[in-house]
């Protein structure tokens, strides 16, 4: 006998209201004037909005929800913050772009506004299933999303390689929750972690279960050596589209890595600490010696978040309240800075894309001085500059992996970020050291740009200078976490 | 009065950062009002240090740091804003503000791109370097430190010379992977004190306290040292002063030669000594360090005598200039760091003008090259005066602040060996070579070169930005006392903390000859001996 | 444990020697006297037109991937009607939903113009 307790409903109250704008957007779509389609974007704006408010609703009722499959808790509840917080500075930062690219559709939109569903039930599910549909809730409007410029080429071949390899990456998942269902005989992480408590039981069965669900999350954290379609999907997706892939889904896996890894998983010892370890280290030194020799702004912001993820590894590697705090943390700062580059580069980059060349952005810093000092913070943040919510976001996850002894990584990881300063400096240096006009410094900034713009600076330097409420609440938001 | 008293530190730290943001609401087309506005922030950030030279011995003279503020930053790691001087942040916090005023002064008329930019980035450099040398907290400290890095990387690569994109890359990426293995070994001491304490903090005085193990000291000063030696920069860390100092911009050079390199000393001086005395004081590393800043004095000189451009010779006779305050911070005692630091302010003044004088002839000339110069005293003879007086000062003519300087290092150096003072003699012989025919080259002979028949001599805005240091040059040279009673006691307390039955030792042995009835003093030796070996 | 899925493997060996069995006997079996007719594809009893090998509009995958969508949604009706009475308004409520948003989309794929054949 199933019944439905109000609890429930409020417990996915952000969802439900996320759920209900999109659908909205979606069936007012084929209604509104060609010339009024923006109007969805703001009633989308709305939307992310009163899933914000309707958060604050949840946060009042904790707990679990429609027989145990999913948590209202601290954790989630942050992440859905972050993923409103993504969603809403993508929103603002395309419509102006669409415009422009006369790909004005309210579909955008909604597919931003349900991909926002789906990631926000990957880190609130306690329930393998549950995380399985948030997946592909998340993974298909993704898919539409970065083939979203369908006249071009490499749009489309950026949906496509997208849509194949994410397939194969949900089937990968899919058999490690198959495999873990034949084991424990349960699909929730509690019970999965109390089937798999002593180290005996971790048979070469439950090892490659834990190693195909990792190879399935590893392709949405696009860690090496499943990080191959990462360049080429940032690079042919609208830029907008690619601030939003390459930080909503992948804070999302983060979500589940944590839940699964520290959680479910936690007994898994050694095999999950040095899968975590090996591929933090390959994923941080590929990503970054990758980006030094690219020329193609876009692909290179995607090889930094290659190796970002790598950073990020090393904090989960460390684990404990204070590594999954630092995580929480970085993926905050990561969001700020990569949306904010991202939704520059999208404008800079005029109509059709054209100019995404590090060679376009030459002398850029003598016409349009703010712009050119926007785009230097955000990728002095990412080289992780004091001062920048990067140099903290890096600090605590270094903090947390000397704390957990993994000096190695660290000390590789430091020096990964020395050699991720030049690539960042090659486009500062293009904008501001070499002379030279360019066709860039013409495009125009509207108003929802800029707000977007601003708001990622400005919490840049916020987390930067004085971090004492952010960092509060992710070492809250790590305590539902078993430790 | 009272809270400008309490929060000096601050103010004098802010008002440049403060003054930035007027700065973004004068119209780029507006560069004269632009120009006076940095000019006037900077003055007044001056102004505002002023008051500390008549505070400063009055103020709590029973403590090792004073005016100091401290408040929570980030409690959750410990990191504090915490602020304090002592004698020797003092003087090079009065060195930065004095050369950063001339500096800015000295860009009015050689600035003509971009000037909104330019002023706001030495605002920022301002204040990151009075920063890193007020933070008594690590954290603080490596933001400062870091901080300063991004303007001088712009000055240099944006208002630079033809190969400044070279120069500014290679500049920065030096000088943060030195940072980042300071960052290191800092990190190194933060969780090594939580271990032992179970408290996480980054403030330098409680870490001083702390015994730390031989080992971890060693590693610590060898990361530290890389970081320090690259900002100084000693001998095979080097390379990329020169690269910086030919394309930077005049005031860039100034800054650069005359404050930033003092950060490495200063590194040494503040973190490296106390914190890690067993190494420091370690023979082997001793020698290293002092075999290091021999060659850079002799190497310097030697490749300096070889430059056909100004501003390069310059920039190898700093890295000359600096081996010797290594080798004065290494002698480890009382004269040789007291030298080290009274060299650092010789070093900032007289580089720091010898720099605005090839600026000025640069500004007119648009060549550095020394053969194309020549006779100029003939044309220019106000300029050929404040050369001659900066050239002497740099030489180490008795009566100028050099000579105080170095013959306070000599005198360290030589009461541990006469072998490293002999060394250091040689570098002053050759440092009077270079810097005189340079001199000779430019200055005196027939003025041949027709375009060097027309220069003009200085403007009253150019005097005005070297007089200054000339007056604070014959202060140092004539009067160097307030100097070394600033300096007495934090580098005595140094010493102390290195060898703490150095002044003990030094006492004893001279008790019984100066007062035969203090007998019980004699008595002690053993005692302390003893204590020493525990 | 795995002595429990005996039973499931004789039933697949039971079903695929069974299949191949049929299907060889009645090739061996069989007389085969081919004639042209018999060898033409069988089309209703037309005589079959063309190439097999043609171009289709591309409506018609579009509306064939829209049938399949609704037709594979409409199923769900089938196991909800099996357990409704347990359900009850629960049961009711969440299938209304369902079928609402189902008719958001229907709306949505209508006015888009992608049941229209011709455009």
């Amino acid at each position: 006998m199933i019944t439905l307790q109000t609890a429930d409903l409020v417990r996915i109250l952000p969802e439900i209201v996320l759920s209900i704008f999109g659908i909205l957007v979606m069936v007012l779509e084929p209604f509104v004037a060609a010339a009024q389609k923006k109007l969805l974007g703001w009633m989308a704006l709305l939307g992310v909005l009163a899933a914000a408010t309707a958060t604050v609703r949840t946060s009042f009722e904790p707990g679990l929800a429609f027989g145990g499959t999913i948590a209202a808790d601290e954790f989630s509840i942050y992440f859905i913050y972050l993923f409103l917080l993504t969603a809403g500075l993508v929103i603002l930062g395309s419509i102006d772009y669409l415009e422009r690219n006369h790909a004005q559709h309210g579909e955008f939109y909604a597919l931003v506004l349900l991909g926002t569903v789906g990631m926000c039930f990957m880190a609130a599910s306690t329930d393998l299933i549950m995380i399985f549909l948030g997946l592909e809730i998340s993974s298909i409007s993704t898919y539409i999303l970065a083939g979203f410029r369908r006249a071009d080429r490499l749009s489309n071949e950026a949906a496509l390689k997208y849509f194949l390899l994410g397939s194969f990456a949900t089937a990968f998942f899919l058999y490690g929750i198959a495999f873990v269902y034949g084991l424990t005989g349960t699909t929730n992480l509690l019970g999965l972690s109390a089937r798999l408590m002593e180290p005996s039981q971790w048979t070469t069965f439950a090892r490659v279960a834990l190693v195909l669900m990792f190879v399935g999350l590893a392709f949405k954290l696009s860690t090496v050596p499943f990080q191959v379609w990462t360049p080429d999907v940032y690079q042919g997706a609208p830029a907008p589209v690619t601030a939003f892939l390459s930080v909503g889904p992948k804070a999302a896996a983060f979500a589940v890595l944590l839940r699964l890894f520290l959680g479910g998983f936690a007994s898994a010892g050694t095999v999950s600490f040095w899968i975590l370890w090996i591929s933090a280290a390959l994923t941080m030194c590929l990503g970054n010696l990758a980006a030094l020799w690219q020329t193609n702004v876009k692909r290179l912001l995607a090889y930094s978040s290659i190796a970002h993820a790598g950073y990020i590894l090393v904090g989960v590697a460390a684990g404990g309240s204070r590594g999954i705090s630092a995580v929480l943390f970085y993926l905050v700062a990561y969001a700020l800075m990569n949306v904010g580059a991202f939704i520059m580069v999208a404008h800079l980059s005029g109509t059709g894309e054209r100019l995404v060349q590090i060679e376009d952005y030459t002398g850029l810093a003598f016409e349009r001085p703010g712009v050119a000092a926007c785009l230097a913070v955000f990728f002095l943040s990412l080289a992780g500059f004091p001062t920048t919510a990067g140099f903290l976001g890096k600090f605590y996850v270094f903090r947390a992996a000397i704390h957990s002894h993994l000096i190695g990584l660290t000390v590789l990881a430091l020096l990964n970020s020395v050699v991720s300063v030049y690539y960042y400096l090659r486009i500062v240096v293009a904008m501001y050291m070499r002379e030279g006009k360019t066709e860039a410094a013409t495009v125009e900034l509207p108003w929802p740009v800029r707000t977007a713009l601003a708001v990622s600076v400005l919490g840049i330097f916020y987390l930067g200078l004085a971090p004492k409420l952010p960092l509060g609440l992710s070492t809250l938001a790590a305590l539902p976490l078993p430790k | 009065m009272q809270f400008a008293h309490d929060h000096i530190l601050s103010i004098i730290l802010f008002i440049p950062v403060v003054g930035m943001i007027p700065l973004f609401f004068i119209s780029g087309e507006n560069k004269q009002a632009t120009r006076w506005w940095g000019n006037v922030v900077m003055f007044v950030d001056f102004l505002a240090s002023l008051p500390l030279v008549f505070w400063f011995s009055r103020e709590a003279p029973d403590q090792q740091f004073k005016f100091i503020e401290r408040h929570n930053w980030i409690p959750s790691i410990g990191a504090q804003y915490f602020l304090g001087i002592d004698g020797i942040s003092f003087l090079l916090i009065m060195l930065t503000t004095v050369l950063g005023f001339l500096a800015v002064l000295s860009s009015w008329t050689s600035i003509q791109e971009r000037v909104k930019e330019y002023y706001a980035m030495f605002l920022l450099l301002q204040a990151g370097m009075l920063g890193v040398f007020m933070s008594l907290d690590f954290f603080l400290f490596y933001v400062f430190w870091e901080v300063m890095l991004v303007p001088m990387y712009f000055i240099i690569g944006v208002w630079g010379g033809p190969r400044k994109l070279y120069a500014a890359i290679k500049f920065f990426l030096f000088t943060l992977a030195g940072s980042v293995l300071m960052l290191l070994g800092i990190l190194t001491l933060y969780f090594r004190y939580h271990a032992d304490t179970g408290l996480y903090t980054f403030n330098v005085l409680e870490l001083m306290k702390h015994t730390w193990p031989l080992n971890l000291q060693y590693w610590v000063f060898w990361a530290f040292m890389v970081g320090f030696a690259i900002k100084v920069p000693m001998f095979p860390f080097h390379t990329w002063l020169p690269d910086a100092h030919v394309e930077a911009p005049t005031a860039g050079s100034v800054i650069l030669a005359g404050v930033l390199l003092k950060m490495g000393t200063y590194g040494f001086i503040r973190f490296s000594l106390p914190l890690l005395p067993q190494a420091s004081t370690n023979p082997r590393i001793v020698k290293v360090m002092v075999v290091l800043s021999i060659i850079a004095i002799i190497y310097g000189a030697l490749v300096s005598l070889m430059q056909r451009d100004m501003k390069k010779l310059i920039a190898y006779s700093s890295v000359s200039h600096l081996g010797f305050c290594t080798l004065g911070i290494f002698a480890l005692n009382p004269h040789g760091l007291q030298g080290s630091v009274i060299q650092q302010v010789n070093h900032g003044i007289s580089t720091g003008a010898l720099f605005l004088i090839v600026g000025l002839i640069y500004e007119r000339r648009h060549t550095r090259e020394i053969k194309e110069l020549g006779g100029l005293s003939n044309v220019m003879p106000v300029y050929a005066t404040l050369f001659m007086i900066v050239m002497l000062s740099s030489i180490g003519l008795p009566l100028l602040n050099g000579f105080i300087g170095e013959f306070t290092i000599l005198q360290g150096a030589y009461e541990v060996s006469w072998r490293w003072a002999a060394w250091a003699v040689a570098g002053i012989v050759l440092g009077a070579a270079y810097m005189l025919w340079l001199y000779q080259r430019t200055m005196f002979g027939p003025c041949e070169n027709p375009k060097n028949q027309v220069l003009k001599d200085l403007s009253f805005r150019e005097i005005m930005t070297l007089v200054p240091l000339v007056i604070w040059a014959f202060w140092i040279g004539l009067y160097p006392k307030p100097f070394f009673n600033v300096l007495d006691k934090p580098v005595n307390a140094i010493v102390e903390r290195l060898n703490p039955d150095f002044f003990k030792a030094a006492q004893s042995a001279r008790a019984p000859a100066m007062s035969p009835p203090a007998a019980p003093a004699s008595l002690e030796m053993p005692s302390h001996a003893a204590g020493a070996s525990h | 444990m795995a002595g429990l899925y005996i039973p499931v493997l004789l039933h697949f060996v039971a079903v695929v020697v069974l299949a191949s069995a049929l299907l060889g006997l009645s090739w061996w079996v069989g007389v085969k006297r081919p004639t042209r007719e018999k060898l033409s594809p069988y089309e209703c009893g037309i005589p079959p037109v063309g190439n097999a090998r043609e171009r289709f509009s591309v409506s018609f995958y579009l509306v064939g991937m829209l049938f399949i969508l609704f037709d594979v949604e409409a199923v769900f009706l089938y196991p909800w009607a099996v357990v409704f009475k347990s359900l009850k308004w629960f049961g009711f409520v969440e299938m209304f939903l369902y079928i609402a948003i189902l008719l958001a989309g229907y709306i949505y794929i209508w006015k888009k113009g992608a049941l229209e054949w011709t455009r």
